[in-house]
């Protein structure tokens, strides 16, 4: 019998010359789950986005059940049975759970949508696989994971047989991931079959039947999870072994940054965040652990002064940092990397000397008397381009006509270039190949070693047990734990704490905080 | 005072202002759909004049229904042209809006001058129609309250029980309806309905149309029955007011209408204060609207900002 | 800082090429319209393309429109590179020209201080009209695009009813004032013509609005904030400071340009609806210029060329003035838009999707 789905050699190159795939072959079965792996950047979401519709191969072909098919657009995929869910969730967050999941195939009576079949048909498909979501509340108000259950509820809703889920445990806690493959087999035991798209390979091991290799555009090869080990995966995923090691601090310095009963609120005036107290010291990376939405975002940028302070006190250096604008804390020595650093931390029509130059505005060297010295602002950015190899025409050029990695260089040589006191860091390789998670490493652990206190926030346990040396982990916005890291520490233990299912004494946690 | 107060609470002052209310109203429905949908339609002002000149050169060969039509499909296919060079041809949306204004302030002058054989100021010399008012004389039959209802209810014109209508089909439209769910989808997270399939560019082209018809409508009103001919920038702001009636309206339609009614409210106003009190000086009072929708503005966006703020904690 | 960028060059031929190419666009459209409606096509079309040059009054008046829309140009320009949509320059105008022409009739105006002591009080008077919606907008998040159309407005109507009743001649039923002393009016730099100290006024205001934008501490900031928000913020930029103090600037060269207008040799006293609703044709002017405040004048020069071929028009033959607003409309709708100079993707866009010639029917709609 033929595969439910395959790909047969396609390629696919955007314009600009990026080829994201070059003759890839993917072939599905009824019924299972079927990973598909690979670094960032080898082609894996391109894939997907081909399967659903939204890009169009130049080579290769697609079947389904044997026959030849084409989609035009998302739309088609759907209406053959295909439903996705994308790492960032499409939906809207004033809408209630039910409308956001039959958006696009309303049931109506005339030309009014049925509200009451709607929440019927949503609470029957919740029901039968076990997605337990209330039909009524807008998914804005959701955590995570429920959100996540609603985009695979609108994939159902719609019949999907093939579900696609890209990179579905990003932005889970691994208790939640084991609820997520909880479900998982309740769709495949009905019969649906499950793409899923992953790097991390433990989980990819632990749900998948299957699991097709990516690597630079190209399939590398396909294998039953039962025969291979997470070392033989990684060999066929990077070709050659994973070499990214972090040397420790060598010890630290003095308190840097304080921070004090500190109270975060929404502008809804909802809290955010409570009672947080934390120590930083001078040479030592502090990594914030916590599923995404525990407020962990919230204090770095109430510490960058972007964000109001409902109560607390902040200190860098003694300075209380309160009362200072964001130009003063970056004066005292406070450098911050945003977690969307194009979007945030650059101006993309302006030029790379300009952006390189922006945070320092009220730097004597850079503005004197109200005016630009564009001699200065020119050899600042020609030295920068050279120390960090930013690849440019020159610092007159917009930021905008780099490529990604080099924009991500502009943000961190403007950050880093010169030695912050206390550094600020947001989802440092969220989204970044290889390469540049290697640069960004070395450039958080330089600064360190120049005498930075470093603040990580990131949702990959893996790259905070790697940096950093002392862990505290938020949950609903308290510190519910923190940790000296070691070589004991895990993943899991920090997912208990995550998801408050185990509590801290406070004796551990107040030496570790120390 | 007692003279004003006696001319506000009386049945004609209600008429008048429903007379004025009801351009503006059609034209802060129109803002309101494309506003929903995302886009931000400067051009309601320039939509309104060109409907309606094109209402009344139509009227002059044709029955009045089918004027208000043109106006309509004049309105309809502004929007179109918007929606064209704004999702099409990527160009800001504000500044095609504006380019549809300076089109209509010039536009209308020469399009006039060619119907009437020269004239540039007002189509004075065209034989236009005007739509009819709808009598509703047989209330008075009603004992006791007849006759205050026949004089509150009577003689409005067709288009404003049209616009009432409206207000009420634009809210089953987007609060009942699949397609208003998809239009308020669009304009508050346009990838939630690409994903699920719907076509968001068309979704928002259909909006501009809608708000360009709507606009138009407004504009026939205004040249067929407000006032009967077209008047070079007769509708004097008007699209602008409809724009900071959409915001103050706190973006509903019902919101709209009791914003447009205040709107109308104050333009009323500017009509009958002249006779009452005519040492105020004619411009003083014209400006009355545009005074109120700038303090209305401010006051509306100030109570939205405290409203958030009540709720967060002081800073410190 | 866009010096040493070798594709600088290369950009300003790009830009010009697109404007250019709008222009053509636009008037082949007037072509078509002054076939359709004129007795004597042929005549129309010549006036407006060569009139203004046909005498040096007429040249006068090209450039003392020049002076104007430059001025209008760089107060929109100012407010677009803060990607603020403040549309308040008419407004400012007529408080501008209302506040020289206070001075001018004040005792002040028969001294030597009139032109400069005008200018400044136009000066402010703009400033303070330009600082009301952006207070509005950056204290209370009043939309500065409704409260600056609505300020258009008031002033107008301000300025209208000042002058029927305070300002004419009494009795008179004059719509304009008296014309102001000599000392108060602009100097003739070619005598016999409209070409007067406007035009100076016009390219000091340019260096000193690039000035402001490309050598400034706060210029930098400026357009920082207009590229992205969200970074100005991030960067320690307080926007809303900028915002206010952009739309503030711009309104003083707005309130500059009502000097131009009431004390230049063109008018030389207040009139109702003194602007002919110029001061909004700098939009155009800086979309075209895209918000570049060099390439303002030169912007200005060539759509004041073809305004005033217009007015010519109207005048001389049976096509009335207000048809270029057809040419305005479609040079904006294209400039704004993403078309390409040799077009090639512009009419591919027409067509349908990119240049895939395989177009599914989905695309095609």
């Amino acid at each position: 019998m033929a595969p439910l789905l395959e790909a047969i050699s396609i390629g696919k190159t955007y314009p600009g010359g990026t080829v994201a795939n070059d003759g890839v072959n993917l072939s599905i079965e009824a019924g299972e789950v079927h990973a598909v792996v690979g670094e960032n950047g080898a082609g894996k979401s391109t894939l997907m986005k081909i399967l659903f519709g939204i890009e169009q191969p130049d080579r290769g072909e697609l079947r389904l059940d044997g026959k030849p098919v084409s989609f035009a657009n998302p739309r088609e995929a759907i209406d053959n049975g295909i439903g996705m869910v994308f790492q960032h969730f499409s939906l809207v967050p004033s809408f209630s759970v039910y409308e956001n999941v039959v958006l696009g195939s309303e049931p109506r009576t005339g030309i009014k949508f049925d509200r009451q079949k709607a929440i019927e048909e949503v609470r029957a498909l919740s029901e039968k696989f076990r997605l337990a979501v209330d039909p009524l509340p807008p998914v804005g108000q959701l955590p995570v994971g429920q959100q996540q259950r609603v985009e695979i509820l609108k994939a159902l809703y719609r019949n999907a047989r093939i579900l696609i889920l890209d990179e579905p445990t990003a932005v889970l806690a691994p208790q939640e991931v084991e609820e997520l493959f909880v479900a998982v087999r309740a769709l495949v035991a009905q019969g649906r079959t499950v793409i899923f798209i992953a790097h991390k390979l433990p989980e990819v091991l632990a749900i998948s039947d299957r699991i097709t290799v990516m690597r630079a555009g190209k399939t590398v090869g396909s294998v039953n999870a039962k025969e291979v080990t997470e070392q033989s995966l990684a060999t066929m995923m990077v070709g050659r072994e994973i070499a990214l090691r972090v040397d420790r601090a060598k010890g630290r310095g003095d308190l840097a940054c304080e921070v004090k009963a500190l109270k975060l609120t929404a502008e809804s005036g909802a809290p955010i965040a409570e009672d947080l107290n934390l120590k930083v010291h001078q040479g030592e990376i502090l990594g914030l652990v916590g599923v995404e939405g525990n407020g962990q975002a919230e204090l770095l940028e109430a510490i960058a002064g972007l964000r109001a302070i409902a109560d607390g006190v902040v200190y860098l250096n003694g300075e209380k940092l309160n009362p200072l604008s964001t130009l003063e804390r970056r004066e005292l020595g406070l450098a911050s990397i945003p977690e969307d650093r194009i979007a945030r931390g650059l101006a993309t029509g302006a030029t790379i000397a300009e952006n390189l130059v922006a945070t320092r505005l009220a730097d004597k060297r850079y503005v004197r008397n109200g005016l630009l010295d564009l001699k200065a602002i020119k050899a600042q950015a020609l030295k920068l381009i050279e120390r960090y190899s930013i690849r440019a025409g020159g610092p007159g050029y917009p930021v905008g006509t780099l490529s990604g990695g080099n924009m991500q260089k502009v943000v961190v040589a403007r950050e880093l270039s010169e030695q912050p006191k206390l550094l600020l860091v947001n989802q440092p390789t969220r989204g970044v190949d290889l390469g540049a998670t290697q640069f960004i490493w070395k450039s958080l652990t330089e600064a360190r070693d120049g005498g930075a206190a470093v603040l990580l926030s990131s949702a990959d346990l893996s790259e905070l047990l790697a940096l950093s040396d002392r862990l505290v982990v938020f949950y609903r916005g308290k510190i519910v734990a923190a940790f000296v890291n070691s070589d004991d520490l895990t993943a899991e233990t920090l997912g208990t704490y995550m998801l408050g299912l185990s509590r801290q004494d406070p004796e551990t946690m107040r030496a570790a905080l120390q | 005072m007692i003279e004003l107060l006696m001319t506000v609470f009386s049945a004609t002052f209600f008429v008048t202002v429903i007379r004025t209310t009801t351009p503006l109203l059609f034209a802060t429905l129109g803002g309101l759909i494309s506003d929903l949908s995302g886009a931000l339609n400067v051009a309601l002002e320039g939509m309104m004049l060109i409907s309606a000149l094109t209402a009344v050169i139509i009227s002059v060969y044709a029955p009045w229904y089918v004027a208000v039509l043109s106006g309509i499909c004049a309105g309809a296919m502004l929007g179109a042209l918007m929606a064209f060079f704004h999702l099409r041809l990527k160009a800001d949306i504000i500044l095609v809006g504006f380019a549809v204004n300076i089109l209509a302030t010039g536009g209308t002058v020469f399009a006039l001058s060619q119907a009437t054989g020269g004239d540039k100021g007002t189509s004075i010399n065209l034989q236009s129609k005007a739509v009819p008012a709808v009598n509703l004389s047989f209330l008075d039959a009603i004992p006791v309250v007849g006759p205050t209802l026949r004089s509150l209810l009577s003689d409005h014109s067709i288009l404003s029980w049209l616009a009432l209508f409206m207000v009420f089909a634009v809210w089953y439209f987007l609060y009942r309806t699949p397609y208003g769910l998809w239009l308020r989808g669009v304009g508050e997270y346009p990838a939630a309905p690409e994903a699920a399939g719907i076509n968001v560019t068309k979704v928002r082209a259909w909006s501009l149309v809608a708000s360009g018809a709507l606009a138009g409508i407004g504009g026939a009103q205004l040249a067929m029955f407000n006032y009967i001919g077209f008047t070079r920038d007769m509708t004097a702001g008007r699209g602008f007011i409809a724009l900071g009636a959409v915001l103050l309206g706190a973006r509903h339609p019902v919101g709209a209408m009791l914003a447009a009614l205040l709107f109308g409210i104050f333009e009323a106003l500017a009509v009958v204060m002249p006779n009452l009190f005519n040492w105020i000086p004619g411009e003083m009072i014209q400006t009355i609207p545009f005074v109120v929708t700038v303090l209305a503005l401010i006051l509306f966006s100030y109570r939205a900002q405290r409203a958030r703020q009540m709720r967060t904690l002081t800073k410190i | 800082m866009s010096q040493n960028s070798p594709s600088r060059w290369a950009m300003i031929g790009r830009e010009t090429g697109r404007a250019v190419t709008a222009v053509v666009i636009a008037l082949l459209v007037a072509l078509v319209v002054i076939l359709l409606t004129s007795a004597d096509p042929g005549a129309a079309f010549q006036t407006l393309l060569t009139a203004p040059l046909s005498s040096n009054r007429t040249m006068g008046l090209w450039i003392d429109d020049v002076a104007k829309l430059t001025l209008t140009g760089l107060a929109f320009s100012l407010v677009f590179q803060a990607r603020q949509f403040s549309m308040g320059v008419q407004g400012q105008v007529y408080m501008g020209g209302l506040f020289a022409a206070l001075i001018a009739m004040s005792p002040i105006g028969a001294t030597p201080l009139a032109i400069p002591v005008a200018m400044v009080a136009a000066m402010l008077a703009g400033a303070v009209y330009g600082f009301i919606p952006g207070y509005a907008k950056a204290r209370f998040g009043a939309s500065e695009i409704v409260s600056s159309l609505m300020l258009n407005y008031i002033a107008i109507l301000i300025v209208n009813y000042l002058i029927r009743a305070h300002l004419a001649p009494q009795g008179t039923g004059q719509l304009a004032t008296a014309k102001f002393p000599d000392t108060a009016i602009y100097p003739a730099i070619l005598p016999g013509t409209r070409f007067d100290l406007g035009i100076l006024v016009a390219l000091v205001a340019t260096f000193v609005v690039w000035f402001l934008l490309y050598r400034t501490n706060w210029g930098l900031k400026l357009r920082l904030v207009g590229h992205n928000p969200k970074f100005a913020e991030y960067s320690g930029i307080r926007s809303s400071f900028i915002m206010v103090s952009a739309m503030t600037v711009a309104g003083a060269f707005g309130g500059l340009l009502g000097s131009v207008f009431v004390q230049g040799r063109a008018f030389g006293n207040l009139a109702q609806n003194f602007d002919g609703n110029l001061a909004f044709e700098g939009i155009l002017i800086a979309i075209v210029a895209r918000s570049r405040p060099l390439a303002v004048p030169f912007v200005a020069l060539a759509y004041g060329y073809l305004r005033q071929g217009a007015q010519l028009m109207g005048i001389r033959t049976d096509v009335p003035t207000e048809m270029i607003s057809v040419v305005q409309a479609i040079i904006i709708l294209l400039v704004a838009s993403s078309f390409s100079l040799p077009g090639k993707k512009f009419f591919a866009n027409l067509l349908g999707r990119k240049t895939t010639p395989a177009a599914t029917p989905e695309a095609a709609k």
